[in-house]
């Protein structure tokens, strides 16, 4: 892994391309698509449903590998990776709030965070320190011992984001995060990542089709079909 | 581990269930090692138990101690080949006896067993007293003790009334699952006469053979059988395993076991398989955050280990605690071979019945952490 300094994007890619195979035919989900985020930069990735944004956070996030095109994460060159390689920058590079499923439902909400440790470096005590310290930043000081399924939707969506710092990233995708929340909620989560990501001066992309969600980013890039049409 | 157990933990009622279930298979596997074993005990123990090594049945016996009669002819064939070191008489017949002092005095059905030596056909399995060594004296079978069989007891042999006092008692030496009784070649003539007065000396059942001493007990029943189509020579062992009705009872039993031996690592392999799918997709948002398919694999591996361990170990427990005594006159008894061989034979299935398992963990596609509907959860 590379060093990290302050100069080094959070994320690059270059000429990115994704086509997926569907029987005989072919759709091409990313069109040669540029991207940099800097260093604690918060990126909105704005575009309508099936524009390729879910496959852009994916291949950022080295949960799938492009057809063609580099891909670098905070300073590592990801684009060749074989997929345990490519497991190990999901466990230490990037963070990710999914669209979906986000929390293991046998678990409570301070297991949820700590579980991050314990497929990685298991450091025992001060992982238990940092998934106390985000519960308390994020509001579930009360709530760390209750499963999935005992809290609102908002809730989840608060433990998912301290999931997805747990392993302290460079990088947090969120696909989005707001989605299933009425809109002050929505609002309210925004805000809470906003915070956490300036705070601690960590990159992400917040994925939406809500404008109004923008605002709470430093810029927007907009994608349809494919390709990023303005940014 | 810390996977494994959290969910071992908040599922405790399900894998309670799946555990008391192997524990209750495991059991009954073993509980019925054990009836077998006693089963068949009770059925040819008093061959098994005898001293004598090699037995010489008639042919047409068909390997019968009461159906085979050794006729003059024969005997004499085989004590003039000198094959044998030593050949001696055993006489066994079932006669009405009325139990002694301990018993309810209802007549039971009881087999007698003489031999002429007690080297060849005394029982080898005393437990309390000593062999008969005049006549009217018996070793009585120990399963039987307490059905007027025991030491001091004196049993009539009806209609004759012919009177034979216990003076030992051997364990495992029921023959045909009714009451034994071990006596001198002369007690068991007698026994013969008083039911039947008329009928002249009984020919023997059986002959006892002793190989000398640098003949192995094989080659010398190769010998004698080599002498004529009439005899059917055997080995100890064989006497009792190929007696029959055994080879069909192990059969059945065999059945039963194979059944349960498909049974167990059914029931754990496809517990794992369904609650592998039914959990895919946290294993897959597992694997999305990082989660080496490893840590997945050794997560299922510690929960079967946890399962089939401890199914095991109380399927082994109430075993221990409840085979004592007798089923109907059967002995039971704590197998340690049979639990050695269970726990690794069900080791090893229920291991490579979570195979399938591992596959739909190896197969998962973290890819699908980011598609599906619903927020939460
Ligand atoms: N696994 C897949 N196989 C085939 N086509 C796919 C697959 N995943 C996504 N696609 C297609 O790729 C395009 C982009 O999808 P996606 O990145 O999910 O868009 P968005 O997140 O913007 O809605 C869509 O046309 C979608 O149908
Ligand atoms: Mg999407």
């Amino acid at each position: 892994m590379n060093v990290n300094g302050a100069s080094v994007p959070a994320l690059s890619l270059q000429r990115v391309r994704k086509v997926y195979a569907m029987g005989d035919s072919e759709v091409v989900a990313l069109d040669d698509v540029d991207l940099e985020v800097a260093p604690g930069e918060i990126v909105a990735l704005v575009g309508p449903s099936g524009s390729g944004k879910t496959t852009l956070c994916s291949i950022a996030g080295a949960i799938l590998s492009p057809t063609s095109g580099r891909v670098v994460v905070a300073g590592t060159d990801i684009s060749g990776f074989n997929p345990k390689q490519l497991t190990a920058v999901r466990r230490d590079l990037v963070g990710f709030v999914f669209q979906s499923v986000n929390l293991v439902p046998f678990l409570t909400a301070r297991e949820n965070l700590l579980v991050v440790d314990e497929i990685g470096k298991r450091t025992g005590a001060p992982a238990r320190a940092r998934a106390d310290q985000l519960l308390g930043e994020l509001g579930l000081a009360d709530r760390a011992k209750n499963l999935p399924a005992q809290l609102s939707g908002g809730q989840r969506q608060r433990v998912a984001i301290g999931r997805a710092l747990m392993n302290d990233p460079k990088l947090v995708l969120f696909d989005e995060p707001t989605s299933a929340l009425d809109s002050k909620l929505g609002m309210a989560v925004m805000e809470l990542i906003q915070q956490e990501m300036k705070a601690r001066g960590t990159a992400a992309i917040v994925v939406t089709h809500d404008e109004r969600i923008t605002r709470f980013c430093d810029r927007s890039v907009h994608m349809d079909d494919g390709r990023i049409t303005k940014s | 581990m810390f996977l494994a157990l959290k969910e071992l933990q908040r599922a405790k009622v399900r894998f309670g269930l799946l555990i008391a279930a192997v524990a209750l298979l495991v059991f009954l596997i073993l509980f019925q090692q054990s009836l077998q074993n006693g089963l068949l005990t009770s059925f040819v123990g008093a061959i098994r138990n005898q001293s004598a090594e090699v037995l010489v049945y008639r042919t047409d016996g068909r390997r019968i101690l009461q159906g085979s009669v050794i006729s003059p002819d024969l005997e004499a064939m085989v004590r003039s080949s000198g094959a044998a070191a030593e050949v001696a008489r055993i006489g066994q017949g079932t006669f009405t006896v009325t139990p002694g002092e301990g018993g309810d005095g209802v007549p039971i059905e009881t087999s007698i067993l003489g031999y002429e030596d007690p080297g060849l056909g005394a029982p080898t399995t005393l437990v309390e007293g000593r062999l008969p060594e005049g006549p009217g004296e018996a070793v009585a079978s120990d399963a039987d003790a307490e059905l007027g069989f025991g030491v001091g007891d004196t049993v009539t042999v009806l209609p004759g009334g012919l009177d034979i006092t216990v003076v030992g008692l051997a364990r495992d030496v029921q023959l045909n699952v009714t009451p034994t009784l071990f006596v001198t070649y002369d007690t068991y003539v007698q026994s013969v006469r008083s039911r039947n007065p008329d009928a002249g000396e009984p020919l023997p059942n059986v002959l006892a053979l002793r190989a000398p001493p640098d003949v192995p007990a094989d080659r010398l029943v190769d010998q004698v059988n080599g002498l004529s189509d009439e005899l059917d020579t055997l080995t100890r062992a064989d006497a009792a395993d190929k007696a029959p009705g055994v080879a069909q009872v192990r059969q059945s039993f065999q059945v039963i076991f194979l059944l349960y031996g498909f049974v167990v690592p059914l029931v754990t392999g496809l517990f794992f398989l369904i609650i592998t799918f039914q959990k895919a997709s946290a294993l897959t948002l597992l694997r999305a955050i990082g989660a080496p398919a490893r840590t997945l694999l050794t997560s299922l591996l510690v929960q079967v280990v946890v399962v089939l361990g401890g199914g095991l170990l109380l399927g082994i427990g109430l075993y221990a605690a409840l085979v004592r005594g007798r089923i109907g006159g059967i002995p039971l008894r704590f197998e340690t071979t049979a639990v050695l061989v269970w726990t690794a034979l069900l080791v090893a299935g229920g291991l490579l019945s979570s195979l399938f398992s591992a596959r739909r963990v190896m197969a998962l596609d973290p890819y699908a952490a980011t598609t599906g509907a619903g927020v939460g959860s």
